[in-house]
């Protein structure tokens, strides 16, 4: 079973997140923020993917991002989400080495094409 | 974490670090030194002259080292002045994030000051800034906090700015956002987030 990292400090994202990605047979791990999911990685190894908010506090996503890829994990696929619509916080994530960027709030028709396709399981189109 | 109104400037500085006088018109300058070790130490001391609000605000616009930056807006959440609460409001309009999401947890910690503003931020044509308006609403501790959140939610058009006041309501919300939250629902039928949301919220307030 596929392994994703979610991580917001929104606990009802967090919620939202997880029931719509193990209804799809995914294993789901929750963080609150960049800090907590780095230690998950220490103590619960690397996950097949990560959905990583862009805001939230003592670790953004930009900086977990970049602590991510230079943990020698560069091809781990990361979708980066926000509430924001500014064409600057979507080149900043692809910057920041995401692989997508989407808008919150997510329809799971949205989603889960994504989360396959980024996992090689089918299109991401 | 920042700093306390009123709170006097910490003296744990190593001997070598702040050579200069510490008066007004020496920090100012120092606040534009090449030096970005200088520049935090003349930003730290300005927190005590509130006379400097305007160049530190000024400075905030430029600054492009980190610390500084933070330094900077923590500064101006000591002073909390009116030009230093307007200059932190103008970051909700930066592009950058780090200004900006340094300027919103300083602004979480100014309900007094904040709160005259918030009706209008609320209110801005930018959805973006709206968001962040209820993002600086958080841990704002003002009584207002759930009325501010509850016209959001039954007003405004954009499905992320409403998503964003569900999460925080969903938090903070009493009996009193009953029937906001039934409406939300009914204003977005086809997104699954907010009925979700919502229906947390309801549930956490004894209703759902």
């Amino acid at each position: 079973m596929k392994r994703i990292l979610v991580i917001d400090d929104a606990a009802t994202v967090r919620l939202y997140h997880r029931e719509i990605l193990e209804q799809a047979g995914f294993a789901v791990t929750e963080a609150i923020n960049g800090l907590e999911a780095l230690e998950k990685l220490e103590t619960e190894g690397h996950f097949d993917l990560y959905l990583v908010d862009i805001n939230m506090p003592k670790l953004d996503g930009y900086g977990f991002l970049k602590a991510l890829r230079e943990k020698n994990m560069p091809q781990a696929p990361a979708i980066m989400i926000s509430t924001e619509s500014s064409p600057r916080d979507r080149e900043g994530a692809l910057i920041a080495g995401a692989n997508l960027y989407m808008i919150k709030p997510i329809r799971p028709e949205q989603l889960l094409p994504q989360v396959r396709g980024l996992l090689g399981e089918g299109d991401s189109s | 974490m920042a700093l306390k109104k009123g709170q006097p400037t910490p003296a744990c500085h190593s001997p070598g670090e702040r050579q200069e006088p510490r008066n007004l018109e020496t920090l100012l300058q120092t606040l534009l030194d090449e030096d970005p070790m200088k520049r935090r130490w003349a930003a730290r001391d300005l927190a005590e002259h509130p006379a400097a609000a305007v160049a530190l605000v000024t400075q905030l616009q430029h600054e492009t080292d980190t610390t500084v930056l933070q330094v900077i807006v923590t500064s101006l959440g000591c002073m909390a002045n009116d030009v230093a609460v307007r200059g932190l409001i103008d970051c909700l309009y930066s592009e950058h994030a780090l200004r900006r999401n340094a300027a919103i947890e300083v602004l979480k910690e100014l309900p007094e000051p904040v709160a005259p503003h918030m009706g209008q931020l609320l209110h801005d044509p930018d959805p973006d800034v709206r968001i962040f308006a209820v993002n600086v609403l958080e841990s704002l501790r003002h009584p207002n906090v759930e009325e501010w959140l509850i016209e959001v939610i039954l007003k405004d058009d954009q499905v992320n700015v409403c998503a964003t006041a569900l999460d925080l309501l969903g938090e903070v919300g009493s009996l009193r956002a009953r029937e906001a939250l039934q409406t939300l629902k009914q204003r977005f039928p086809q997104e699954p987030y907010i009925r979700f949301a919502a229906d947390l919220a309801l549930k956490r307030i004894g209703v759902g």
